[in-house]
């Protein structure tokens, strides 16, 4: 009897939890649904309401349409960072973090220590210098200047993780390997890299995430004059159009269009990377 | 001869190897050169610099002492702008904690779409920080936002509240939007802390009569410590740098009320062009950042050692 009631009482427990849980996810997820509503409305039905509606009055697909027409190219541009933010840090990561797992060196210590600081480092810090340094060099208003200021979110995570992942790669597979006469070039790039691939893919999904959101570095390094990724293209937007919300909320489903797809197709990398204690800003 | 060319060629290979290390180390010391180590002394620099618009065409400007520490600390607004940041950053983590750590209790019970509630937590922590703060500032809107027409929507207010331009009310919606982005970090690292917590550990825990508070206060607690002091100064790290969420949200305003030291010394630097103050208060960020480091550095100690087996 008391062992039937225990149980029941342990059901109740998990169907309270289980409601609990999913109705705070709701109220987490609420404001992304509004936004996705608001981008499916026109202006004056998003003023005119005095109450929530939660589905769109009149469905419309007016925002979505200038939006594509308008900043399109903006999208662009926000891949390209991305793509090279991602690129650039594997080419620094991968290397660095097999060398720093295989080999001892002197600067080991230092490195790693210098990379956990780094990511401490307020990006604001080094954005106040390169400006400077970038006005100098001319990289400012260049995708490789913006690049290499975004890559500096993810270099440290990377190289951390990635070399933690390799020092517990199976050592006697690569031993054997140099045993059975392979270069420790084919070492790296036949065992290895492939036994990294899935701690690869975390960071290069990080970089990309990482690339794709800065808006620090592009506000402070890009006049607008040449190109503007999707994030400085809203801020400007909310800026200029400050009462055309549907436009814009609809400009924001773009923004964040890459972080849900890629949540969807990844997402136990995603888990992995933010477990590792991913840092962003 | 043969020996001797021999072992010189052996002596020669070793060379090699060593320089083909180095090269795969190459690129990254030279970024962390390039991106941290320059941009840091560099900063430090500039705020001893008086520097002016004119002075952006070369890399040096003429001494100025303490003088932009002096000129900035007594601003009034970036002082209140030093004590916000810190207030926002122990409510955010205060917040961020409890609710995080309720929702990965949560969790831990099994119930039906369980794993993809987890999933979906992740989503605001993924989004562009900016974007974030440009859709709570949608939603916080006077007349259109989604928060208010709810509110009157409930009969919880008469009025529509001035989220946008009362500072009490603007301060809490950056706040609110900040521990929203924070609550996946919180809850997926104490989730998965969680269930490293031994299951017989709580088992026997009930056997000798604890209760459900009692197991979470004297077992569970006690053995997440180690991952909760992580996520918490983690945490710490992320927050005292905020800039994108007050940006997008605010923009620091309504009358300055509320800039934190990101957003004022981009303030300095980027909108008043006056570089050697924003360095300035830089670098009083960079020393609060900083004095989480040697805890932050000890806490990753297994990574610096290279022992993580």
């Amino acid at each position: 009897m008391s062992a039937v009631s225990a149980a029941a009482r342990r059901r109740l427990g998990a169907a309270l939890a289980g409601v609990g849980a999913l109705a705070a996810v709701a109220v987490l997820l609420f404001p992304l649904y509004a936004v996705v509503v608001a981008s499916f409305e026109t202006n004056s039905e998003l003023f005119g309401a005095s109450r929530y509606s939660f589905f769109p009055a009149r469905f419309t697909l007016s925002n979505y349409r200038v939006v594509l027409s308008q900043q399109g190219s903006h999208v662009v541009s926000s891949l390209i960072i991305a793509a090279g933010t991602a690129a650039l840090t594997l080419a620094i990561a991968v290397p660095a973090a097999h060398a720093l797992a295989r080999y001892r060196f002197a600067v080991t210590g230092l490195l790693t220590g210098s990379l956990l600081a780094a990511q401490i480092l307020p990006s604001i810090v080094i954005a106040n210098s390169l400006f400077l340094v970038y006005h100098r060099l001319h990289l400012l208003n260049s995708y490789p200047g913006l690049v290499i200021a975004d890559a500096s979110y993810a270099v440290p995570f990377a190289i951390l993780v990635l070399r933690a992942f390799m020092l517990a790669l199976p050592r006697d597979v690569i031993a054997a390997a140099r045993v059975d006469g392979a270069t420790e070039w084919q070492a790296f790039t036949r065992l290895v890299l492939p036994m990294s691939r899935p701690a690869i893919i975390t960071i290069a999904l990080f970089a990309f995430l990482n690339g794709w959101g800065d808006f620090i570095f592009a506000l402070t390094m890009l006049n607008g004059n040449t190109f503007e990724p999707v994030t400085l293209s809203i801020y400007t937007y909310i800026g200029e159009f400050s009462q055309n919300w549907g436009q814009a909320m609809a400009l924001a489903v773009f923004a964040v269009l890459p972080a849900a797809m890629l949540l969807i197709a990844a997402q136990r990398y995603i888990a992995a990377g933010l477990t590792a204690g991913s840092v962003k800003g | 001869m043969v020996v001797s060319a021999a072992s010189k060629d052996a002596g020669r290979q070793v060379r090699l190897l060593r320089l083909a290390r180095w090269l795969f180390l190459l690129p990254a010391v030279g970024f962390v050169v390039f991106a941290f180590v320059v941009p840091v002394v560099y900063n430090v620099v500039l705020s001893f610099e008086r520097t002016s618009p004119a002075t952006v065409a070369h890399l040096a400007a003429p001494f100025a002492g303490l003088s932009n520490y002096w000129v900035t600390l007594r601003d009034p607004v970036a002082d209140s702008a030093i004590v916000r940041t810190f207030s926002f950053t122990v409510l955010s983590l205060l917040f961020q904690f409890v609710i995080g750590f309720g929702l990965a209790l949560l969790f831990c019970v099994r119930f039906p779409l369980r794993v993809l509630a987890r999933s979906l937590v992740l989503v605001p922590w993924l989004l562009p920080l900016l974007v974030t703060g440009v859709i709570f500032r949608f939603l916080f809107q006077l007349q259109a936002g989604a928060v208010n027409q709810v509110l009157l929507g409930l009969h919880l207010v008469h009025r529509p509240v001035g989220f946008e331009v009362d500072p009490g009310w603007a301060y809490l919606t950056v706040l609110v939007t900040n521990i929203w982005i924070g609550v996946p970090f919180f809850t997926v690292l104490l989730y998965s802390a969680l269930q490293d917590v031994p299951a017989e550990l709580l088992e026997a825990a009930r056997i000798d009569g604890a209760g459900p508070w009692q197991r979470l206060v004297r077992v569970r607690l006690p053995l997440i410590r180690p991952v909760a002091e992580v996520v918490l100064v983690l945490g710490f790290v992320f927050t005292v740098k905020v800039f994108d969420v007050v940006i997008g949200l605010t923009g620091g305003g309504p009358a300055n009320s509320t800039q934190l030291i990101a957003t004022w010394a981009y303030n300095l630097s980027f909108q008043e062009f006056d570089y050697g103050a924003g360095a300035a208060l830089n670098t009083v960020l960079l020393l609060i950042a900083l004095a989480a480091a040697p805890l932050y550095i000890w806490l990753n100690r297994a990574s610096l050692r290279g022992d993580t087996r």
